[in-house]
């Protein structure tokens, strides 16, 4: 067992876990921030993005220990006082998602790209959402969501 | 289970390299967490690397390019120094995986897994690479080219680790392509990477092609001569290649691929120097 310290969201947590478990399952079973999915928990399906250290990661391939000290932003810490963001508003409005499972890693990369770059191309936005599979929408109504949030988050 | 260590000095994981046995290296973990979920890799210790400061640098040095052990290859391939010589590295690094596990994944970790396929196994040979390592009683020098005995094996000894990949400077191009099954992410069938020095010398290098990635050093050509020679360039390469079937691709389908994508690859190193 092992203590760690990280901050989810601007809140800091101090939790008491076994070393071996996934930042995943962390966030999940020990925090109840279950917004955070888990498909394959082996890396190839991108559910459980979350923003680790300012980078979309995997949460699945992430180890509990290593988020000692960490900055982790999820799903939870989208919508601020209940209001959603832009970015979720504008999911909805472009029906970029259909049983929604795949949609808060979805959330969190395009969170990810947008903070680091607001002004992506089609391509980078291509690039960045490549890591996250969805079997409902086909891909299309997604990117086109992040192209039409990224403008209306830059007030264009 | 394990216990889990994050030195943060190079003295610290010296230390624990010579008192820990069963101690396995964390770098990205996107090889190393699958081994340990699907109960393949058993191990007393791991050992977090990425809060060693030294080995989260990237940059050009007298040697030539020195990756550290701990930089994620989205930093490698944001570094902007991946072009000229070491644009192979921009090509392949850009095939592994996706961007998401590339926020994690390590050029190290992917070498020192030695999977056959991994995508920056025939770049690193073609760029005649070697990684400096650490160990108790102080550290060596492998050139990459005698680094890799089999499948997933290496001459890395229990008690020492990888701390920095480094690409000897020169002049000239190379370039990295991959054959894969979708257009997602996927293990390649086959990868081919090509360099051109600017003296003319051309190496080709395979994954996927065999238990280890195979270099052929195949002479100095100017460009000209280069082009002429296609096909027997492409018969040497091949001669050197000994691929198998297995759940990606038939032994047939993959040396026709090596064929196909080595000639690819020496079509766009001409291009780049502009024959
Ligand atoms: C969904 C998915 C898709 C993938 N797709 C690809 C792909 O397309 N192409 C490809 O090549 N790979 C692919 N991989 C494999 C993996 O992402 C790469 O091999 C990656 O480069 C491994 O780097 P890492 O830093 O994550 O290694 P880790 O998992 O941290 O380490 C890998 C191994 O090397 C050892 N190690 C790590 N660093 C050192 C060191 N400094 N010294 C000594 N030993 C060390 C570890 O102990 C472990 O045994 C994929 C993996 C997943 C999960
Ligand atoms: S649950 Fe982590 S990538 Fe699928
Ligand atoms: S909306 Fe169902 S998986 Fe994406």
């Amino acid at each position: 067992m092992r203590q760690i310290h990280l901050t989810v969201n601007n809140e800091k947590y101090q939790v008491y876990c076994p070393e071996h478990i996934t930042l995943l399952t962390l966030l999940r079973e020990h925090l109840h921030l279950t917004g955070t999915k888990e498909g394959c928990a082996a890396g190839e399906c991108g559910a459980c993005t979350v923003i680790f250290n300012g980078k979309a990661a995997n949460a699945c391939m992430v180890l509990a220990p290593e988020a000692n000290g960490a900055v982790v932003e999820t799903i939870e810490g989208e919508a601020k006082d209940g209001v959603l963001s832009p970015l979720q508003q504008s999911f909805i409005e472009h029906h970029a998602l259909q049983c929604g499972f795949c949609t808060p890693g979805m959330i969190m990369s395009a969170r990810a790209l947008l903070d680091a770059n607001p002004a992506p191309t089609r391509d980078e936005i291509k690039e960045a959402m490549e890591g996250n599979l969805c079997r409902c929408t086909g891909y299309e109504p997604i990117i086109t969501a992040i192209e039409q949030a990224a403008g209306g988050e830059r007030g264009a | 289970m394990y216990q889990f260590l994050s030195p943060k000095t190079i003295g610290e994981a010296k230390e624990h390299l010579a008192e820990k046995s069963n101690l396995k290296v964390l770098a990205g973990g996107t090889d190393l967490i699958i081994g340990l979920r699907d109960g393949a890799v058993h191990c007393d210790y791991i050992m977090d690397i990425k809060h060693i400061p030294e080995l989260c640098e990237i940059g050009m040095t007298d040697d030539g390019l020195e990756v550290g052990a701990g930089v994620s290859l989205n930093a490698m391939l944001a570094s902007g120094l991946c072009t000229g010589r070491y644009a192979a590295l921009a090509d392949s690094g850009h095939e592994l995986a996706n961007s998401l596990l590339r926020n994690r994944a390590t050029l190290a970790g992917n070498i020192c897994h030695a999977s056959p396929g991994g995508d920056m196994l025939a770049p690193v040979l073609v760029l005649d690479a070697w990684v400096e390592t650490l160990t108790p009683n102080g550290g060596r020098k492998i050139p990459l080219k005698d680094f890799f005995t089999g499948v997933k094996r290496h001459v890395l000894a229990a008690d020492e680790m990888v701390v920095k990949t480094v690409f000897p400077r020169g002049d000239g191009t190379s370039a990295y392509h991959k054959k894969k099954r979708i257009r997602g992410h996927d293990l390649a069938q086959v990868g081919v990477a090509g360099s051109y020095a600017a003296d003319g010398t051309l190496k080709l290098a395979f994954g996927a092609a065999g238990p280890t990635p195979v270099l052929i050093e195949l002479g100095v050509f100017d460009p000209l001569a280069l082009r002429a020679a296609r096909e027997e360039i492409l018969d040497k390469a091949m001669s050197g290649i000994s691929p198998i079937s297995d759940v990606r691709a038939s032994k047939e389908h993959r040396l026709a691929m090596a064929r196909y994508l080595a000639g690819d690859v020496l079509d766009a190193l001409l291009e780049k120097v502009g024959v």
